[in-house]
């Protein structure tokens, strides 16, 4: 599945991160990686809030469609 | 005096500007970089035989830029080459941090690791052998806490040594395939990792290099190069940091659960961003009025008492004290508001809860094309414009800066809350009615604006939303008040000239040729006079209204002082005699007062800032005379909507340029004139 489908408060894995947005750089330089483990905090508007380690992300919806998890 | 050039590097939110405000103390400074609306703060201190030049670049997650404050950053570290990295990483999340701090290892400057926030990591659980790290990268290590300043008295003096010595980190070892490439392409031993891999993966001659690379590890070659990025970052973190799991609860979560509640979380923003006006009028007001008194009843006077004993003509006299201090002065009048809402601002920011309100009202704001971030400058805009446009700068793209900074000056600010309830209240039944509908027009116009760019200048994609939430923290007063010092003085420092300027050309403009004693004889009433039939469309006909623009645009409510004195010149200045040492006694005592009111306002539960004043009997009675209803609803719209405020455009000239603020007002005026025309002919068809 991908993260977008994640519950709020679920915690999992992330497989693959597709896409090629150049925003996705970014996005595992902040740590959304294969092989890092990501929860889910909040859904708001076009936005998820993501925990990983010990900090706090937000990415759209759009983005987080791409990003493969289980 | 030798100067070391040091650049403070890290991600965003690792608590660089606190240490900055640590090292730098009192010379603490906010600006632009040159050409972009991007904030630099920086500061400079004497240390030893050295002059440390310290820079806050902006904060990054890896040295590959795509955002304005990303290429920053970059261009700075590969082009200007600081002397000295400190690399602030917080402690918490090495996991994160380390990447960047590889990919400045690569440069091989002399690097100083500061591993901040030492003390949240200890409650989370978090252990770093910084000995065994520092054995690891060749680097020195030290560990601060950017809150209390523990620890930052070691960072001088060790980047003092890194640079005397020239104390170079360990050359990182990437793959054995990798480095045995990178070694061909060495044509010097001076030559960084980062220049042997830039050439690596840029120049066309190496392409059968990279070629090599895609066939030995399957992937292209600069995915090979990331890969191996992430692979030292990750292998460093495993090395060095342990992490005991904590099951206390975090604060932050449980701030969270409350703030970013989906209904909740709105209803405490509006609160929030209430008592942010709230206590930025009523704490600001009476120090404004002591700043007018003090402007108009001391420094004025002295000046001119000053200019006479020197033998200065009269002219000459009152070019300085009404010009100089008198125009230049009433600008400063609003400086305790732009204060007190800069220091509030910052602890939104230092806080950690702007973001917030970004993620939380995102889903809002997006729909008008804009991202979440975009609101608080435009919230602001109600406050004074000025603060509200510096605030832009924390927006990440230019086309969010542009739109947001074209919105704000059609947010009504209360200098033209004093002009609205001046005319609303003589011309009209319902002035409550008519002042809400200004400020709506205000926000209608400011949204048709955007929309305009966006389908013109801005089109595009709204880009994707990403953002980190920093834990909340809980900023030092001292680091507030600094930095929001730095903020003031920046506006005056740059602002200041273009001020001065105005003020004198429209001083001269009422008072030339020389020996005019009636406004009516003076270049503006010419120039009022000239300028009249284009208001005649707005059923302004009456050359004073148009010469009464002039001095207002100094600021808005300047208008009403302008008018008394064009419509009923016959008032004379009263003459006192100046007694500096009486004077003196009185502005200290009218300070206390003032500090004592601002106090009290500010627990008082109403706002008071909005306790209209009333205006001049005889004034009102002048201008009732020679307005209509529907033309002084037309004036009304006119000036709500043209940016009538030197403050904003000088700061708007500051951080954008002068071409956009001079078009810009250009686009406010035939704005408010259409509005204006409009508003006349409802109003008239309205039979007000």
């Amino acid at each position: 599945m991908n993260l977008e489908e994640v519950r709020p408060g679920q915690e999992v894995l992330i497989l693959n991160v597709y896409g090629k947005e150049e925003v996705l750089e970014k996005v595992k330089a902040m740590g959304l990686r294969e092989g890092r483990r990501v929860s889910l905090l909040q859904k708001v508007g076009r936005n998820l809030l993501l925990k990983v380690n010990n900090s706090r992300i937000v990415i759209s919806r759009e983005l987080a469609r791409g990003i493969e998890v289980q | 005096m030798k100067s070391v050039r040091v650049a403070l590097v890290g991600n965003p939110n690792v608590g660089k500007t606190s240490l900055l405000n640590h090292l730098a103390g009192t010379n603490l400074k906010v600006g632009n970089w040159p050409g972009v609306t991007v904030e630099k703060r920086e500061g400079r201190v004497k240390f030893q035989d050295y002059q440390i030049e310290l820079v806050d670049l902006p904060g990054i997650y890896t040295l590959e830029p795509l955002s304005e404050e990303e290429w920053i950053a970059y261009n700075y570290i590969t082009q200007e080459k600081p002397d000295v990295v400190v690399n602030v990483v917080e402690t918490p999340n090495l996991q994160r941090d380390f990447l960047l701090t590889v990919e400045l290892l690569e440069l091989e400057i002399p690097t100083l690791l500061v591993l901040n926030m030492s003390d949240e990591a200890q409650k989370l659980g978090v252990e770093v052998n910084d000995r065994w790290l520092s054995e690891l990268l060749g680097v020195r290590v030290l560990r601060t806490n950017g809150r209390t300043g523990k620890g930052v008295k070691a960072i001088l003096p060790n980047v003092v040594e890194l640079y005397t010595l020239k104390e170079k980190p360990k050359p990182l070892r990437y793959s054995k395939e990798l480095e045995e490439v990178l070694e061909k392409l060495r044509e010097s031993a001076q030559e960084s990792k980062s220049e042997l891999l830039r050439k690596l993966l840029q120049e066309r001659q190496n392409l059968h290099y990279r070629e090599f690379l895609k066939n030995t590890f399957g992937k292209e070659a600069h995915e090979v190069v990331k890969d191996q990025r992430y692979a030292t970052a990750h292998g460093l973190y495993r090395e060095v940091v342990k992490e005991r799991p904590l099951t206390s609860k975090d604060i932050t979560d449980s701030l969270d659960r409350v703030l970013l509640h989906p209904a909740l979380g709105i209803a405490l923003f509006f609160l929030v961003m209430f008592m942010l006006f709230k206590v930025s009028f009523d704490f600001s007001a009476p120090f404004m009025d002591w700043v007018e008194g003090f402007i108009n009843g001391f420094v004025a006077p002295l000046v001119s008492m000053g200019l006479v004993s020197l033998g200065a003509g009269p002219w000459v006299e009152r070019l300085f004290s009404e010009a100089l201090v008198g125009g230049v002065g009433f600008v400063l009048t609003f400086l305790p508001l732009v204060g007190v809402m800069y220091f509030l601002l910052s602890v939104l920011e230092f806080s950690g809860y702007l973001p917030r309100v970004a993620f939380l009202m995102d889903r809002f704001m997006h729909r008008l094309g804009l991202h979440g971030k975009s609101l608080v400058p435009l919230l602001l805009g109600f406050g004074c414009n000025v603060p509200a446009i510096v605030a832009t700068r924390t927006l990440e793209t230019r086309r969010d800066k542009l739109i947001v900074i074209s919105m704000i000056p059609f947010m009504s600010c209360p200098a033209r809350l004093v002009v609205f309830s001046f005319f609303a209240t003589l011309f009209f039944q319902n002035p409550a009615v008519v002042i809400f509908s200004l400020y709506m027009l205000g926000v209608f116009v400011a949204l048709l604006t955007a929309l305009l760019l966006r389908h013109t200048a801005f089109r595009g994609e709204l880009y994707h939303f990403v953002m980190e939430l920093p834990p909340y923290r809980l900023p030092t007063l001292r680091l507030l008040l600094r930095v929001s010092w730095a903020y003031v003085r920046d506006f005056l420092y740059r602002a200041g000239t273009l001020i001065f300027g105005a003020s004198v050309f429209i001083w001269l403009l009422l008072n030339l040729p020389p020996g005019v004693k009636d406004p009516s004889e003076s270049v503006a009433a010419q120039v009022g006079k000239a300028v009249a039939p284009l208001f005649k469309p707005l059923g302004l006909d009456d050359w004073r209204v148009a010469t009464s623009l002039i001095p207002a645009f100094l600021a808005r409510e300047i208008v009403l002082s302008s008018m008394g004195t064009i419509y009923s010149p016959q008032v004379e200045k009263e003459e006192k005699e100046f007694d500096l040492l009486g004077a003196m006694k009185e502005q200290a005592v009218s300070l206390g007062v003032a500090a004592k009111d601002a106090v009290l306002n500010t627990f008082k539960p109403v706002p008071t800032a909005f306790e209209v004043e009333e205006g001049e009997e005889s004034l009102r009675q002048v201008v009732a005379k020679s307005l209509s209803p529907p033309a002084a609803l037309a004036f009304m719209v006119f000036l709500l909507l043209y940016t009538s405020c030197l403050g904003t455009v000088a700061v708007m000239w500051r951080e954008v340029g002068r071409s956009f603020a001079l078009l810009f007002l250009a686009y406010s005026f035939v704005v408010g004139w259409l509005a204006g025309f409009v508003a006349y002919g409802v109003g008239k068809a309205l039979g007000l």
